[in-house]
């Protein structure tokens, strides 16, 4: 439970501290059931933030950018930190950044959210189409409140909340220099069923789904963009010397680049589901990437996002690793 | 390289071995229309002087800048290919082979199919000999030092031969004084050779070698750097004497206020010494060492009003406030040779070791039979008046050894050995001895063994097939319960005392030698040779050699025969003064790298470490490879993401195109 | 499958295992059929596994990766990372429906020629059971 007006205080506290360089957090959108990444640079901007069921946006994925501006001649890099506004799940990646050595820890100042859960725009927007002003958002007991303007409504959760909240065990930050709530209770455990279920399928039908997937992929990228995990300096996909999947929006290069990302997620995929939630051809691109993520758990063990001391994945191996199918 | 390639291509036609199954005229036409091919020829031995002339004559008229073979394979000719190509100054590694013989003439029946396929080889190893490029192996000086890591008698052996060859040699010793394992030995098998004598001349030596400076009561505390270039910290421990003081006269133990109350290590805990001490009479350094976890002066600041050796050392070499000294040095080499430990039979808890005094280990026997031992080499049970011989002896072989139950299921190598030689000693020293070994098996594999087990048969101990499953007390007898498994016939032996042959373990802290140099473990946990049959003294660590038990049970002679064999390795980059590094080694894209270090963590040789540098003004990790450390495994280039880190050679813009290659060739 | 596909397989040796083992099945001269073509890699290790996807993009019906036993890589771990990697990646694959026995990995020693002529003739006859590789390969264009 964050009590949005102590997170505002703490807010401008932390903004008005000599070695905070900005504050991450949410706003509210500018219309329908959005909210919108907000940058605060001075105490009274905090006034703008929101934690809501709105707050989808995964903000770790700034903080590798951070680190990354040019640094004008003449001038010493900004090593201040960056606050960063994280629920359960953005946490993780905050974590596996620093398990990657992408950012410093001395550099991000965390400030945790435990959530209850995000919606789904696609499933809220089907439930009340057509919504041009501006909705803001909130929690009820087990359901998501929203104030239309025709009035109050409350959804259960199961109808409007993400896929990914529905299975979610983490959802108070495993990192926080400042708790901005109290812990809310875990509500969620995985079994991976819809792995599950793709993979009970025929080979051939699972061809069939993916291939219809991947030719809709129009190479946007929003995927990579959005994700915290993907912040490389240059893409190995961009490249053209070696070139490794041709830049042609076909189901071949497509399905290259596809298969590529989620290999490169193996192990680092935190299923904040980001990817899924940005794609304009609606890619499942959860069903993908927790494929390997039920692996990772399942024959490794592991987690990516949990212990800022782990190894990463496909660093390490034991000399036990099982692999049946080697001749 | 700024000029187009120009590639010319060999088929060999290896006599009939490829040209009976491969159309090499119909694989030399088809290669002559690939682009970038300016020459193709066809001859019966490429490998032959007139096959390489041929090659050489092209590069020279052709102007040509890289070359395939298409021959037998790679691991056969490539040197052999890329000395043909450095002989006219083309850069060696502007060569691919494409294996058509053993990859394809001599495994595939069919012609047709056969030659097809050596064409789609050829294909791809001219698609990737587009891409490659110079690569040159580079030097770094050798230091001319080399330290040894422990003084028995393999490092004290590697020493020797290092130094008298010329160079400086650093060996560092553990315990107060040199001579290890080989030092508590009486007879040595099969000559019954007395241990001491031939070892003590090597030990003062050693000591007084120009070239060896030798560190003993000291330990290496850290290894940094690579082959030639390693910098090195030992730890002097301070003894509390002042070794420039001390004469080696002894007063000062007998005065000691523990003196006779202490196990003494050397003696195996079969006898005593005091807190000050020399480890045995012919210790080299001949000077006392105070014990500072049993000496009352240090553990309790006090030691009655003052304390006795101090008193009694007329040079007044004691010395309770000195310190432990830290020295520094670089050395060309490393060679470790840090021995063994016997395998403790407490862990076998039915042959009764802790629980009844006259069950004892052969090295306990060794200090018995020792005339410098505890007991002036006479095999007594028991102290003072209560001491007794014992008549009735049994020894148990495979203790500890080949023996699952315990981890250890190697064969010890020297047990039956000294087993036959401590049986053959008791048997001297106690008249009317009645000796008997109980074995599964009796190897006798070295220059002189069988002869020796034979004589000791003859001299009337008797070896009985079996092994026992249990030692109980009756009475005032032990019962050695055993299968006689020839006669099948079950006994239970009484006897005076039972002497368990145990077998070699790795030291108890070799892990620490391991976190030091990097080393690695076999599946029996000795330290791991870079290969079983061909290189049996290098680790995967160059510069970094092994000597005597600690690669793995041995006895003396094969310890003399490894350690100079060590000696000999490192003597080879010792006196070259160079070494030259690998070339198809990895290197790193710094403006591409994003510093995750997954390369770092994973390069089996540490060779990779992150670097501070400047990304447009901010200051950003990055990996960077140290070249005299990558051994060329491309593990590192698998990993990574953005694909920063490459392979010389295996880059993958040169792989890609091998796979495009036989993609499209179908 | 009609008789008459022969896949076109590519396959990852390590120089000091596998390579080592399929040259020995030369020189005793056993016989395998001819599908498998060879890219020497100096160890297991360096094999991406996108170079999986990227033989199944440009043509190949199967891909083979080997390398030496657990414990016996000539690098000392490089075959640890494989076998892991590789793991993950037969999973990837499969999960987008890429037919199982086209990806195989093996472990073949220098010493195991016969066994390298056992993983070949496996190889194909899986690469012959799941047909000509159709999903994504490169020429073909699904607009």
């Amino acid at each position: 439970m964050v009590d949005v007006e102590k997170l505002k205080k703490i807010a401008r506290e932390t903004i008005s501290r000599d070695d905070v360089r900005c504050l991450i957090g949410w706003r509210q959108g500018s219309y329908g059931f959005r909210a919108a990444p907000h940058f605060v640079g001075k105490p009274e901007e905090a006034d703008q933030l929101i934690f809501s069921p709105l707050c989808s946006h995964n903000l770790a994925t700034y903080l590798t950018l951070a680190e990354k501006l040019p640094v004008p001649r003449g001038q010493e890099p900004d090593t201040r930190k960056v606050a960063l506004l994280v629920k359960g799940c953005d946490s993780r990646a905050v974590v596996q950044q620093l398990v990657e050595q992408g950012i410093r820890r001395e550099n991000v100042l965390v400030i945790g959210c435990p959530c209850r859960g995000v919606v789904d725009q696609k499933k809220v927007e089907a439930k009340y189409p057509d919504m041009g002003a501006a909705v803001t958002a909130d929690w009820g007991e087990k359901t998501v409140i929203f104030n239309l303007p025709s009035g109050r409504v409350e959804a259960p959760r199961e109808e409007v909340l993400a896929g990914k909240c529905m299975t979610c065990r983490y959802p108070n930050p495993l990192l926080a220099d400042i708790e901005a709530g109290d812990a809310v209770a875990v509500w969620g455990s995985d079994e991976y069923t819809d792995v599950r279920e793709m993979e009970a399928g025929d080979p051939r039908q699972r061809w069939l789904f993916w291939e219809e997937k991947f030719s809709s992929c129009i190479r946007c990228y929003s995927c990579r963009n959005v994700c915290p995990m993907c912040y490389c300096e240059d893409c190995i996909l961009d490249r053209l010397n070696p070139g490794w999947v041709w830049r042609s929006a076909n189901t071949s290069e497509n399905t290259a680049f596809q298969l590529a990302r989620a290999f490169h997620l193996a192990g680092r995929c935190i299923e904040c589901g980001e990817c899924e939630r940005v794609c304009p051809v609606d890619i499942p691109l959860m069903k993908l990437n927790r494929k390997l993520t039920k692996e990772v758990r399942e024959k490794f063990a592991f987690e990516p996002g949990t212990d800022p001391e782990s190894k990463p994945l496909q660093a390490s191996y034991r000399p036990d690793d099982k692999a049946d199918f080697i001749l | 390289m700024n000029n187009k390639p120009k590639i010319g291509v060999y088929v060999c036609h290896c006599g009939i071995n490829i040209a009976k199954t491969v159309d090499v005229d119909a694989v030399s036409e088809f290669a002559s229309r690939l682009p970038n091919v300016k020459v193709v020829r066809n001859y019966a031995y490429m490998c032959s002087d007139p096959g390489q002339l041929l090659i050489r004559d092209d590069i020279d008229k052709e102007g040509l800048n890289r070359v395939v073979v298409a021959s037998c394979s790679p691991r056969m000719h490539e040197n052999t290919f890329r000395k043909t190509l450095a002989a006219v100054g083309l850069n060696p590694y502007y060569l691919e082979m494409a294996n058509i013989r053993e990859q394809c003439s001599w495994v595939h029946e069919d012609r047709d199919e056969a030659t097809a396929k050596a064409k789609k080889l050829i294909y791809a190893a001219v698609a990737k000999a587009r891409l490659l490029e110079p690569l040159y192996e580079k030097e770094v000086d050798v230091e001319p030092a080399s330290l040894i890591i422990g003084a028995g008698i393999a490092g004290i052996q590697a020493a020797l031969d290092i130094a008298n060859a010329g160079f400086k040699v650093y060996l560092v010793e553990k315990t107060p004084s040199v001579g290890g394992r080989m030092s508590q030995l009486d007879k040595t098998f099969p000559t019954l050779d007395c241990s001491a004598c031939i070892l003590t001349p090597k030990m003062v030596d050693v000591a007084n070698h120009p070239k060896i400076e030798l560190l003993a009561y000291s330990q290496v505390e850290e290894i940094a750097g690579y082959v030639g270039n390693f910098d090195v910290k030992v730890r002097k421990k301070a003894r509390f004497v002042d070794v420039h003081k001390c004469t080696g006269c002894g007063i000062c133990a007998q005065e000691c206020r523990l003196t006779g109350r202490i196990p003494s290590e050397f003696d195996m805990g079969m006898g005593k010494r005091a807190a000050i001490y020399l480890p045995f009479p012919q210790a080299v350094p001949a000077k006392y060492t105070v014990d500072p976890e049993r000496c009352l002066f240090l553990t309790r600041g006090k030691c009655g009003k003052s304390p006795k050796c101090a008193d009694a050392c007329s040079a007044g070499a004691i010395n309770f406030e000195q310190q432990d000294e830290i020295v520094e040095f670089k050395v060309g080499t490393v060679i470790v040779a840090t021995g063994f430990d016997p395998f403790d039979p407490a862990r076998k808890p039915e042959y009764g070791y802790s629980d009844y005094a006259n069950v004892i280990t052969g090295l306990e026997l060794e200090r018995l039979v020792s005339a410098s031992g505890p007991t002036g080499g006479a095999v007594l049970l028991g102290e003072g008046e209560n001491a007794v011989v014992p008549k009735d002896i049994a020894f148990i072989k495979c203790v500890g050894s080949r023996d699952k139950s315990v981890g250890n299921e190697y064969c010890s190598r020297v047990c039956c050995m000294y087993t036959a030689k401590l049986a053959h000693l008791v048997q001297e020293k106690v008249p009317g001895a009645n000796v008997r070994i109980y074995y599964m098996d009796v190897r006798a594999f070295g220059k002189g063994f069988e002869e020796f087990y034979d004589r000791v048969r003859r001299e009337g101990i008797r070896y009985i097939r079996g092994n026992p499953s249990e030692i109980f007390k009756r009475g005032d007898k032990l019962v050695v319960k055993v299968e006689d498994t020839l006669n099948a016939a079950p006994l239970e032996d009484e006897v005076d005392m039972v002497v368990l042959a145990v077998g070699l373990e790795p030291r108890k802290d070799a892990r620490e030698i391991i976190d030091i140099l990097r080393l690695s473990q076999s599946t029996d946990r000795f330290y791991l040779e870079a290969h079983p049959k061909l290189a049996p003294v290098d680790t995967a660590t160059d510069g970094v050699f092994l000597a005597g038990c600690a690669q793995g049970p041995k006895d003396i002679p094969d310890t003399v025969a490894q350690a100079k064999g060590a000696a000999s390795s490192a003597l080879v980059l010792l006196s070259s003064g160079k070494v030259k590094i690998q070339a198809q080694i990895s290197f790193v894209n710094e403006n591409t790298c994003r510093g995750c270090a997954y390369c770092v963590e994973i390069c089996p040789y540490g060779a990779i470490e992150l670097v501070a540098v400047s990304r447009m003004g901010n200051p950003v990790q990055v990996a960077r490879v140290n070249e005299a450390l990558c051994k060329g495994c491309g593990a590192c280039a698998a990993a990574c993401f953005s694909g920063s880190i490459q392979q010389k050679s295996f880059m993958d813009r040169q792989i890609l195109p091998q796979i495009a290659a036989l993609g499209v060739m179908r | 499958m009609s008789a008459q596909f022969e896949p076109n397989i590519v396959a990852f040796l390590c120089n000091w295992c596998s390579y080592a083992g399929a040259d020995l099945a030369g020189t005793s001269r056993t016989h395998y059929p001819p599908n498998l073509n060879v890219i020497r890699v100096m160890c297991s290790g360096r094999v991406n596994p996108l170079f999986v996807v990227n033989a199944l993009q440009q043509g190949a019906d199967g891909v083979l990766v080997s390398g030496c036993h657990p414990g016996d890589c000539h690098y000392m771990e490089g075959n640890f990372h494989a076998r892991r990697r590789f793991t993950l990646l037969r999973e990837l694959i499969e999960y987008v429906g890429v037919e199982p026995g086209r990806f195989n990995m093996s472990w073949v020693s220098a010493s195991e020629g016969a066994k390298w002529k056992d993983v070949v003739g496996e190889v194909v006859v899986k690469a012959k059971e799941a047909g000509p590789f159709k999903q994504f390969r490169r020429d073909k264009i699904n607009w």
